[in-house]
């Protein structure tokens, strides 16, 4: 019979971000699609409510970003830890993920080679592409979202970054990383002992580890 | 007649025509009209005339009593106050549509049209348009009644003529202005230059030479570039503004102006018409055509323009794409495999 412990892996405070961040992340793309190509999509009312929504939306994603940055690095002091790969990740810890991923998943050997804890949520994978996205990405984006809602009072520091359009090109590539990273993501959490494993985990903050099958890891 | 009768006769029809022809058909010409009212020493400020900007002007093919009639040559001695011009005699269709609206009670033709500088539609920039509607209406009271209901109203008042919105054109197009950064504050407006800060930096040249480089009346998205990464003209750029083509006198609020579709979804089709706007030596603008596109370019045309929705580029649509379906790649890509091999994880997923 098999033995279930569980780990307490996520605090109420990360899981609500989490979803907050979720919902925030997902209306900012549905409403970008509208406001960008406002003939084609009408999915979110007038364009009037999008740019509402839409801006909304970006002060929400940009202020969680705030708590997520205060939390992990003041609170829990454990922003480096967690976010920053190290030398070990990226030379082999990347590698051993890639390789279980990509082919020991599919030929149904080995288990994941990451066991999250506490400590230790993320492998080696999810390290570099969280603080890509979380210290590269969704800075960026918010910046320059919170610049295109206030262009009048930065004008020319806008022109000085190199001007409007390349303001407004920047945060719609960077938006349509965000989009592609959200894809990616979601299909990568379904990829624990049971698709929903990771799902539930991020809901309820526990992880069930099961004993013999060890635990992957995409609950973030 | 006898001969003598005959010569006094002749003497006197003589007289007659020296003395009564003159009196009969003499009246001031242009330039005595404008020999006082082209001096500022000697009219009030009301009543004087810029000669220059004022000989340009359709009007002045008139001559000042193709409008002011009546005016004898003793005037002003005369005491006589001239009788007021009446602007309908020569514009019926255009009186006739203002005074189908609500501004006809209020302002009078004079009030936003100053006649001895009436300029075309083109000749004037988007500022000076908006400075005849800033003459009664306040500019707190404006941003008041805008900010009610208009996203980024402030952005959307400084960068539209009021006319974008409030006159009766289905068609917009993109002008082009030669602002400069003030280099006093980083927040700060930028300014229209004038003709002289131009005419300096053409050095020797024609003004139209800083961008139209062949001088052929005619502003390609190279030219554009050209002048837009000149390092010379660094602290100057083109600032586009969106304006109707055309303009009416039906100056209420268009039904379809509430909708920010008009303008924001009207797609990068809308925005392949736009010209350049060059000051000149007397305080007008003269317009020169810029090639289709321009405005939707990244790279050639100003940075400084941007409508959401309606002037996005192609090319980067396709690289927004290629990114998200990078993104859906693993979806798929794993995802299918992960169908294909599921009997291989029989027992180990719950």
């Amino acid at each position: 019979m098999e033995k279930k412990n569980m780990v307490y892996l996520n605090t109420t405070t990360i899981r609500i971000w989490h979803w907050l961040n979720a919902l925030g992340i997902i209306t900012l793309c549905l409403s970008g699609a509208q406001i960008r190509f406002p003939e084609y999509i009408t999915l979110l009312g007038s364009y009037k409510s999008v740019i509402l929504l839409h801006n909304t939306a970006g002060y929400v994603v940009t202020v969680s970003l705030f708590i997520w940055f205060i939390y992990y690095t003041f609170v829990t002091r454990t922003l480096a830890k967690l976010y920053v790969p190290t030398m070990d990740d990226l030379k082999k810890g990347v590698i051993k993920q890639v390789i279980y991923y990509f082919f020991n998943f599919f030929l149904g050997r080995g288990e994941n080679p990451h066991h999250p804890t506490p400590d230790s949520k993320f492998n080696a994978m999810q390290k570099s592409a969280y603080l890509a996205v979380m210290v590269g990405l969704m800075p960026l984006v918010c910046v320059t979202g919170i610049l295109l809602t206030n262009v009048e009072p930065v004008r020319q520091y806008i022109v000085e970054m190199g001007g409007l359009k390349i303001l407004v090109s920047l945060h719609f590539l960077v938006g349509s990383s965000l989009c592609a990273f959200l894809f990616t993501h979601m299909y990568l959490s379904t990829l624990g002992h049971s698709p929903m494993a990771h799902i539930v985990t991020m809901w309820t903050g526990w992880e069930e580890e099961v004993e013999g099958h060890g635990s992957s890891t995409d609950s973030h | 007649m006898p001969s003598t009768k005959k010569s006094r006769f002749l003497q006197l029809c003589i007289i007659v025509m020296l003395f009564a022809v003159p009196v009969s058909g003499y009246s001031m010409d242009d330039d005595d009209c404008l020999g006082c009212h082209g001096d500022e020493d000697s009219v009030a400020a009301n009543l004087f005339i810029d000669q220059v900007s004022y000989g340009v002007t359709d009007h002045a093919e008139l001559g000042c009593t193709g409008c002011h009639e009546g005016i004898s040559d003793e005037h002003p001695d005369d005491g006589l106050i001239p009788a007021l011009v009446v602007c309908a005699d020569c514009h019926e269709d255009i009186m006739e549509e203002y005074q189908a609206g609500t501004h006809s009670d209020h302002a009078k033709c004079g009030d936003c049209h100053n006649p001895h500088r009436a300029f075309g539609f083109a000749d004037v920039c988007c500022a000076d348009m908006n400075d005849q509607c800033a003459g009664c209406h306040d500019a707190e009271d404006i941003y008041k009644a805008h900010n009610e209901w208009l996203p980024q109203t402030k952005l959307h008042l400084a960068m539209l003529p009021c006319i974008s919105c409030h006159t009766d054109s289905e068609c917009q197009m993109v002008v082009w202005y030669i602002v400069k950064d003030t280099n006093v504050a980083k927040i700060a407006d930028f300014e229209f230059v004038e003709y002289g800060e131009l005419e300096k930096l053409a050095m020797g040249k024609t003004v139209q030479s800083l961008i139209d480089l062949d001088d052929d009346d005619f502003i390609s998205k190279a030219e554009m570039k050209v002048f837009n990464q000149n390092p010379k003209y660094k602290s100057f750029r083109l600032q586009g503004r969106l304006s109707s083509e055309c303009a009416s006198h039906t100056l209420t609020t268009l039904d379809n102006r509430w909708d920010c579709c008009f303008c924001h979804c009207s797609g990068p089709e809308s925005m392949q018409k736009s010209v350049v706007a060059l000051p000149t030596e007397i305080d007008t603008f003269e317009r020169i055509e810029v090639e289709d596109g321009a405005v939707l370019s990244i790279l050639n045309n100003s940075p400084d323009f941007y409508i959401i929705g309606s002037t996005r580029s192609f090319l980067l649509n396709i690289i927004g794409l290629l990114i998200i379906c990078g993104g859906l790649a693993l979806p798929v890509g794993h995802g299918f495999l992960r169908f294909l091999t599921r009997k291989n994880r029989l027992g180990k997923e719950e």
